[in-house]
């Protein structure tokens, strides 16, 4: 066909066409009948091989899909001028090695019906191909969507999840009262419960949710640095740090901060901060209540003292500290003193006791070279060394008759003449003055001077003896160990029950000043770490000589059923025996599993 | 022997041809395979002592670039409407198909087809959406191409109702695989 070039008729050229083309044209002759036009396709004789030898065909379910629109061929074979009707691709998987693809048209060309059935690969593979294309992509796009949705789903579960688990938390935290933070790698607060919130004086929620943790937590600089520090160090090393700071309301809040890893990530610190700011003034309370200074003590009668010299250091005024001898008058005036505005200033301690007339009044009131033999040199008295200060004239009752008269002037006029001298110096001196003396008593007998009495005794202070207040021994004791132990470096923690029995049950005339004598000795002779009444001085054992032959027990629980018992079951007088309260007494032997009553 | 003609119907991609190749040839291919226009293809079975040949009209599947021609249907003794429970879009053109079907073919017996059960993990279509088409009282099966799960018996199922001497009754069958 390809090498006949003479020229052809139009007929031919056109059935040639159609068979180079796979096009077959079949004329509808009735029913299912057709006739063939031109030279068809040599596949038309493969479908229908019958028709190769009549040029007839009846088309029928061998071509199921064509046998199919004939119907609508037949439509469009009724109207002259219907458009051409299509039977849309069909492909045939039987008859051929591979699957073949076919479309069939249907046309009226005047009076003829036709079918034009194509054999079409290249149409067919092309439409296949854009629509594969088309329909991967939708394909795609739905996953993609899936996808993203699935993620979203998954996210969203994620969220859920976890702000449920931070509405759980939060809710322990918050029922545990746990005031607590969770610092990121940052440094930034992530999370503030609501017990700090309301702890710190925070807003809620914070106006920036990602505050810097020294934002939140105000501290001093040390305080912070030494935070920072803790932060940066491995949970093993970090400890309790103690810090204050001061709320947006001006609260002070005295805290602990503990400081822990993240367990879901080590470089984020969950900090618990405790509120010791109750603990704190409790303590400092006690403190307050069991020293004053160095007075030490927390009975009653100790505790009404420290408020008296609180009130008496407002003030400039004299005053007569009086109590028997040992039971601590000089520390009293060193306490006002420092309590007082003149803790600046000189403290003078004078003891007026055995000295003679002119030896006490020179020491007093200084004076003149030459004044009087053995005066050899000018010499100011204490009264000028006292100069802003405080004078302390201890044992003022044992002052001779004379000196009194010239304190007397002293004190009225604030100005002191140096012996030998005749010109005043002005003085602004707080006199404080201490007795075991009843003053009265003296005044009385002639031996004191009522005006000076009336003058030095502005206000007064009586300190109670010890055995008044033996409440406050084991305080003492305590206190007077820890001083041995520093000084003579001997470690001696505590004193038996035995030996603070001793001591609890003595008379203590010398008052503190005997029993601090009475520790150092009893540490000189104590051989282990716990004092026995066998170390005490045999007046204490004397007196106490049924408890000290008791063995001393040695576990806590027999120490209390020995205390008990040597008490006849009275509880006071064991815990006293024990040295102790008898709330702490009451509290121990819950703990031991003693019965309380 | 009787013959009977079936379409496969469904949105495109719901493996309408990979369930005609399971059946027919007991093969499958992983590689999604557009379907232009409509492969017939046949199959005999014996239902019931009954021979038959069932000749699938493989159509293609329906979107915005191809709408179904209806003209296929004609003559069809039933077929099958196939979704995709991956795709819940599939369900909602299925449901438009069944309208348009039973517009042209009257009321031919038909089977519903959740293909891709072998994913059923990852299916948008709910338990709840396949309850709603058991509700109506049509014959559902869960199907996949891939394991061959389900594709013998919808295909037998659809057959037994074709052959059925009483009228078809393609709403009141029961449903299966639920």
């Amino acid at each position: 066909m390809g090498s006949d070039t003479s020229p052809r008729a139009p007929d031919s050229l056109c059935a040639l066409l159609l068979q180079r083309f796979h096009f077959v044209v079949l004329e509808h002759i009735a029913g299912t009948q057709f006739r063939i036009l031109g030279h068809p396709s040599p596949w038309l004789f493969r479908l229908y091989p019958e028709a190769e030898a009549s040029q007839q065909l009846s088309v029928d379910a061998r071509t199921p899909v064509l046998h199919n629109f004939l119907a609508d061929a037949a439509e469009v074979w009724q109207t002259h001028d219907a458009p051409i009707g299509r039977s849309g691709f069909w492909t045939d998987q039987t008859t051929f090695e591979i699957p073949w693809h076919f479309e069939a048209l249907a046309l009226r060309e005047g009076t003829s019906r036709l079918l034009v059935i194509q054999h079409s690969t290249a149409t067919y593979d092309q439409h296949a191909s854009v629509l594969q294309r088309a329909r991967d992509q939708a394909l795609q796009q739905h996953e993609q969507e899936r996808g993203h949705q699935r993620t979203r789903q998954d996210l969203t579960t994620q969220l859920v999840d976890m702000e449920r688990s931070r509405d759980d938390v939060a809710a322990i935290l918050q029922e545990l009262g746990l005031a607590t933070l969770l610092i990121d790698q940052e440094g930034l607060v992530r999370f503030v419960s609501a017990s700090a919130t309301s702890l710190l004086e925070l807003p809620s929620p914070l106006a920036n949710p990602a505050l810097r943790w020294d934002s939140v937590l105000p501290l001093t600089k040390a305080d912070r640095q030494t935070v920072q520090s803790l932060l940066e160090q491995p949970t093993a090393q970090r400890e309790r740090v103690r810090c204050h700071i001061d709320t947006p309301a001006g609260r002070r809040l005295w805290l602990e901060l503990a400081l822990h890893d993240d367990p879901r990530d080590r470089r984020s610190k969950i900090v618990f901060l405790h509120d010791m700011t109750d603990v704190y003034h409790l303590r400092r309370l006690l403190e307050l209540k069991a020293h004053y200074h160095d007075l030490i003590g927390k009975s009653r009668g100790m505790t009404q003292i420290y408020e008296q010299i609180q009130d008496l250091a407002r003030v400039d005024s004299t005053v007569l500290i009086e109590g028997e001898t040992g039971t601590g008058k000089e520390l009293v005036a060193r306490a006002l003193h420092q309590a007082s505005a003149r803790r600046s200033g000189p403290f003078i301690a004078a003891n007026c006791a055995g000295l003679t007339d002119s030896l006490l009044g020179s020491q007093l009131f200084g004076h003149k070279k030459g004044a009087f033999t053995g005066a050899i040199d000018d010499q100011q008295g204490l009264f000028e060394a006292a100069q802003g200060g405080v004078l302390f004239l201890d044992e003022i009752g044992d002052i001779p008759h004379t000196v009194q008269t010239n304190l007397l002037r002293v004190l009225q006029e604030k100005e002191v003449t140096r012996l030998g001298e005749t010109k005043p110096r002005k003085i602004n001196v707080r006199v404080l003055t201490a007795t075991h003396h009843n003053l009265s008593q003296d005044v009385a007998k002639g031996t004191f001077r009522a005006d000076l009495l009336y003058r030095i005794r502005v206000a007064r202070l009586h300190l109670p003896p010890l055995k008044e207040r033996k409440e406050d021994i084991p305080l003492l004791v305590t206190s007077f160990l820890a001083e041995g132990r520093a000084s003579m470096g001997k470690i001696i923690h505590r004193a038996s029950p035995s030996a603070m029995a001793a001591l609890m049950d003595y008379h203590w005339p010398g008052n503190v000043r005997e029993l601090k004598s009475t520790i150092e000795c009893a540490m000189i002779h104590c051989k282990g770490d716990t004092l026995e009444a066998a170390d005490l001085p045999p007046e204490l054992r004397l007196e106490s000589t049924a408890l000290a032959s008791e063995p001393v027990p040695t576990d806590e629980r027999s120490r209390f059923v020995s205390a008990l018992g040597q008490a006849r079951g009275n509880r006071t007088k064991a815990a006293r025996l024990l040295g102790m309260s008898r709330a702490t007494f009451y509290r121990r032997l819950t703990e031991l599993d003693l019965p309380s009553s | 022997m009787i013959e009977k003609k079936i379409c496969m119907l469904g949105a495109f991609a719901v493996g309408k041809t990979s369930l005609v190749r399971r059946f027919v040839s007991s093969c499958f291919s992983e590689q999604y395979q557009t379907t232009i226009g409509v492969t017939v293809d046949k199959k005999s079975m014996t239902v019931d002592q009954t021979p038959l040949t069932l000749v699938l009209w493989d159509l293609y599947g329906e979107d915005e670039f191809q709408k179904l021609r209806t003209s296929y249907l004609r003559g069809s003794s039933g077929y099958l409407l196939v979704l995709d429970g991956m795709r819940r879009a599939t369900l909602d053109l299925a449901l438009h198909m069944q309208e348009r079907a039973t517009d042209t073919l009257g009321p031919v017996p038909f089977v519903v087809l959740i293909n891709k059960h072998d994913q059923r993990a990852a299916w948008d279509i709910t338990d709840r959406d396949l309850a709603q088409l058991a509700e109506r009282g049509w014959s559902l099966l869960m199907s996949s191409a891939k394991t061959g799960q389900g594709v013998e018996e919808a295909f037998l199922t659809l057959a037994r109702a074709m052959l059925a001497p009483s009228p078809p009754s393609p709403t009141a069958g029961n449903t299966h695989g639920l």
